[in-house]
């Protein structure tokens, strides 16, 4: 079991009312599957994903990450919790404009304390995974969107998690790259690496294992 | 990690680059400012320290109490050096020391000195002036030894070896004993020649207490206690022997302080063999430095934080992926290091360039070599660090403290980018430029009132022509010489030209009101003197030839009448009226009548009320010709001049200045003051000026939608330019209003050391107000116009 969130709630109050944006959230995760979170827009999805990120925090309910008790951590014990074993992949890239594709894979490796080479032997297995060695001293402008993307995974990828959190990774890619995409979390799926997705589309919520959907903030089947 | 750090500050400099280079050129700006100023004063407080005995070597100083009148000098009598140090065993040295004009010749070499140094033979014993040739113990034990600088071994002498040469100076042959490298620009002895102090002539082999013209220096076997030995010294002076030695009487005193060498330069009020630095100066200069670095700086912060937006992504990137807060802030501060390091270099390129217009301001004569010395480059890299934490500090806090979940929002808004830091940090640098050129348009119209105030003589197209005492006998044939020059229209002698009258006197006066003793200061002057500086008369009239029968010198002077002309102001304070003063006796030199009242006229500086003055006719004293000249062909009478004076005279070189020059180097330390604000206010205005431009520009892109959905509804170029500048003007008169009530009491301040000076008008503040407003207006206006031309169908497609 990675992860097991029990009666998570989370809301704002507007104007006097409180406005759920998590709804009594109740489920478990374990090791090896390939989630995909859907539901219509402001459903919650993107929050629940951040959530499990630890990048949001929540307002009542448990969540345990490897069985540490995330609600009663410390910040700068959950930063670490979520620095060694998630890996984030967004819909709009968010590579950094100004490094390099090597420089950007490498990123995450330069707060983990690494040597410098073994940050060279990790980014270098990364853009020969991926194919993209020939590509690694340009910028992200230079590169398509279904290579950003592909930059995007190897780098979450490259400090080896045990969890990928993905937020609509083909939102903004076109289906043939979108369907490339889907293949290779499949492949890393098998390779045995947790994936939780986002996303709109039926067709790749085909690829999960599971589907859990969400409707104001509550899921609806699970 | 450092290492990336500074790639990506590199390449973030290259993506914008109008904000780097106002960040860069700024902070050069500031830090140029702040490396010449602590060169400028580092070398005023090195000042002496050469010396290794420094600690020990005081200068000795004066007060006296004479006719209830409590003065003070920092010259002594030929007597204080000798006696002292026979009665005072912990005097080891000394050596009284003056400053001199001559002659020197040597072969056909023929050049008028004025650093010709006397002083006792212990002089090489008590300072450290590096002898490159002969032995200090031996080098001035004879009358006729002398002591010649490197460069003026050169200049006489060339290859030649000078040791032993004869070359004549103060008109006797002299050999020289021994070349000392050139004395430094930091010590407050500056000569070119030493020689014996006796050699001054019979006026010092007597040992005196008065006559004070003279400047001694004491070794001391210890630097302690100076304070008690000074006690124990003024003990002295208070026994009857000394008491009456020194003609001491009733509530009159004689009594000596010793400065510490060290403290002379920066912290004593009397001026030795040159004028003394001053603290308030090197305060002055401080806070200008620092008061552009902080503009600098806080152009720096106003154009990070405002980018902030901008790199909220990357932020939140670099934390989504494991990034701590510290390693953000640490990697901001690598930012703003990195900026300042590249402006640290050009600001070393910039001093190099500005060096020379720096040696003017201040009258000092750094080299570029100096600005290499390790001080220097400490102060550099000092200030270098201190700003890249000064500027980056609050945009390093705030992008650090960027919340993650700004990665993953749309529309996220820069927390410090309208925030009130802005806000102060522009009115408080307009405040700066406005408090600087409120004050500067003040100080400039005081120089221009303080040269064209009508001074009571006509200082324009005088020629003055220093004259030695070798030319007495021709005196007057000479004078008339002069006269018959076509171009000349008048010729005059005196002992002291009347820009600064420093001759200090007293004058006697019986009259129905009983006696009257007063202070003066006095001028020996020669014929047609208040023509030649077309002064006015308030009544009687200028001296004339036949004054001269009233000095009758025959049967043991009986009849010997000195005749004398005085100043309005030395008339009322008598309690005489101009017309009554006419013919009444007065007694200075000799009694003698009064033949003339002048109107009054400045001589002395601006920064004191016209005092009494007495004329008398004293052809022998005279040190100077003045020639009024006519303002047709000024070279051509000039080099009649020159002719005739060549012609008559061979013991002197011709050397001549311009009154109004003279009169201009008076106020010398306001010019640099005028200049150095000047050269601040600018500075401060175009640096703020350069931040409201990035800051303007940075809005005008946050607002691109903005303005787009506006024009579409219907605003046109005047609504949006509006729009913009409104802020930044708002913020600009605040700095205004702020500045201008402190800038007014620091004029006012300024002003009171005048006697003589303007009222600020209203001008001083709108001018400054308008240009300011106007700057603003411009800078921000550019980017308006810019934005508000651009067709809304592409601002709008761009978001």
């Amino acid at each position: 079991m990675i992860l097991q969130i029990k009666n998570l709630f989370k809301w704002v109050n507007s104007g006097g009312n409180r406005v759920f944006l998590l709804n009594d959230i109740d489920f478990t995760v374990n090791e090896g599957e390939f989630i995909s979170i859907m539901g219509p827009s402001g459903s919650g999805k993107t929050t629940l994903l951040n959530v499990i990120g630890m990048l949001d925090d929540f307002n009542e309910g448990e969540y345990a990450f490897l069985n540490e008790p995330v609600h009663t951590l410390k910040e700068k014990y959950r930063a670490n919790l979520y620095k060694e074993y998630i890996g984030f992949v967004f819909q709009s890239y968010h590579l950094i404009d100004e490094l390099t594709v090597y420089e950007n894979i490498e990123t995450p490796l330069l707060y983990k304390k690494h040597s410098a080479s073994e940050r060279k032997a990790l980014v270098a297995d990364m853009l020969d995974r991926f194919n993209i060695v020939g590509k690694k001293d340009l910028f992200p402008s230079q590169l398509s969107g279904g290579q950003q993307q592909l930059v995007g995974i190897a780098r979450a990828l490259v400090s080896s998690p045990k969890l990928i959190l993905a937020d609509e990774p083909t939102g903004n890619l076109n289906s043939t790259q979108g369907t490339e995409i889907m293949e290779l979390f499949k492949q890393l799926n098998k390779e045995g690496v947790t994936i939780i997705q986002v996303t709109h589309s039926e067709s790749n919520a085909t690829y999960g294992s599971r589907t859990i959907r969400l409707k104001d903030g509550m899921i609806v089947n699970n | 990690m450092i290492r990336n750090y500074f790639k990506i500050a590199i390449r973030n400099l290259r993506k914008n680059k109008l904000y780097a280079s106002i960040n860069i050129f700024g902070l050069a700006i500031g830090l140029t400012s702040c490396m010449l100023i602590g060169l400028y004063i580092v070398n005023e407080l090195s000042y002496d320290k050469f010396n290794n005995k420094a600690n020990r070597i005081v200068r000795v100083t004066m007060e006296y109490k004479m006719s209830n009148e409590i003065n003070y000098a920092a010259t002594t009598g030929t007597k204080v050096g000798p006696e002292f140090a026979r009665t005072f065993p912990k005097i080891e040295e000394y050596t009284r020391t003056f400053i001199s004009t001559s002659n020197v010749e040597y072969g056909n070499k023929l050049f008028n000195e004025d650093r010709i140094l006397f002083a006792d033979p212990s002089f090489f014993n008590i300072f450290s002036f590096n002898l490159l040739q002969g032995n200090a113990e031996t080098i001035l034990d004879a009358p006729n030894k002398i002591v010649l600088t490197e460069s003026m071994a050169k200049k006489y002498f060339g290859d030649e070896n000078p040791i032993n040469k004869t070359i004549t100076v103060i008109g006797k042959e002299m050999i020289v004993s021994g070349v000392s490298e050139d004395s430094p620009k930091n010590s407050q002895i500056k000569f070119d020649f030493v020689t014996q102090f006796l050699n001054l002539g019979n006026k010092v082999k007597r040992e005196q207490w008065w006559s004070a013209n003279w400047i001694t220096y004491f070794l001391l076997n210890t630097g302690d206690d100076i304070t008690q030995f000074e006690q124990q010294i003024n003990t002295y002076m208070q026994t009857d022997a000394i008491r009456s030695q020194a003609g001491l009487e009733g509530e009159s005193y004689l009594n000596y302080h010793l400065q510490p060498l060290l403290d002379v330069h920066l912290k004593s009020d009397l001026a030795g063999f040159e004028p003394n630095g001053n603290m308030t100066y090197i305060y002055i200069f401080i806070i200008i430095s620092l008061l552009i670095l902080l503009i600098a700086s806080a152009n720096y912060t106003n154009l990070a934080t405002a980018q902030s937006t901008s790199r909220s992504g990357e932020i939140g990137m670099r934390k989504v992926m494991g990034a701590s807060k510290r390693q953000v802030f640490i990697q901001f501060i690598s930012e703003s290091t990195t900026i300042t390091f590249i402006a640290a270099v050009l600001a070393l390129l910039l001093c190099v360039l500005v060096l020379p217009y720096f040696n003017s301001i201040t009258g000092k004569a750094f080299t570029k070599l100096e600005l290499l010395q390790p001080i220097p480059m400490l102060l550099l890299f000092l200030f270098s660090v201190i700003v890249s934490f000064l500027a980056g500090l609050y945009p390093a806090l705030v992008l650090s403290g960027t919340n993650v979940m700004s990665v993953l929002k749309k529309g996220f808004r820069s927390p410090g980018g309208n925030g009130i830091l802005k806000k102060s940090l522009i009115v408080g640098q307009f405040s700066i430029s406005v408090f600087l050129i409120i004050y500067t348009m003040v100080i400039l119209q005081q120089m221009d009132f303080i040269q064209n105030k009508n001074l009571g003589y006509n200082k324009d197209h005088v020629v003055v022509l220093p004259i030695s005492r070798t030319m007495f006998e021709n005196f007057e044939t000479f004078k008339y010489g002069l006269e018959q020059i076509s171009g000349v229209q008048s010729v005059t002698a005196s002992y002291e030209t009347p820009k600064f009258v420093k001759w200090g006197d007293g004058v006697n006066v019986v009259d129905e009101n009983g006696e009257h003793t007063i202070d003066i200061n006095a001028m020996p002057v020669d014929l047609n003197f208040v023509n030649t500086l077309g002064m006015k008369m308030a009544a009687g009239r200028d001296f004339i030839q036949s004054d001269f029968a009233l000095m009758d010198t025959t049967n043991n002077s009986v009849n010997y009448k000195q005749p004398y002309l005085i100043n309005e102001t030395l008339a009322k304070q008598i309690g005489w009226s101009p017309e009554e003063a006419i013919g009444r006796t007065i007694e200075n030199r000799a009694s003698g009548p009064v033949l003339g009242v002048v109107k009054d006229f400045n001589f002395s500086s601006l920064h004191e009320p016209v005092g009494p003055l007495l004329m008398f006719l004293g052809r022998n004293f005279s040190r100077n010709y003045m020639v009024r000249i006519s303002d047709l062909d000024v070279q051509g009478t000039l080099g009649h001049l020159e002719t005739l004076w060549n012609e008559r005279t061979n013991s002197r070189p011709f050397n001549y200045h311009f009154l109004d020059e003279d009169y201009d180097t008076l106020y010398q330390t306001e010019q640099r003051s005028a200049i150095l604000f000047s050269v601040a206010a600018g500075l401060a205005v175009i640096l703020a000026c350069l931040g409201l431009f990035g800051l303007a520009a940075f809005t005008i892109v946050q607002r691109t939608k903005e303005i787009g959905i506006r024009k579409v509804l219907g605003a046109n170029l005047s609504n949006i330019i509006l729009l913009i500048s409104k802020n930044f003007l708002v913020l600009v008169t605040i700095a205004i209003i702020i500045a201008s009530p402190f800038a007014f009491f620091a004029a006012k301040k300024w002003l009171q050391n005048f006697a003589y000076r303007i009222e600020p008008e209203w001008s001083v503040f709108i001018i400054p107000v308008i240009v300011t407003l106007l700057v603003t207006f411009l800078t921000v206006g550019y980017h308006s116009i810019r934005a508000a031309i651009v067709n809304p169908i592409k601002s709008l497609r761009t978001e």
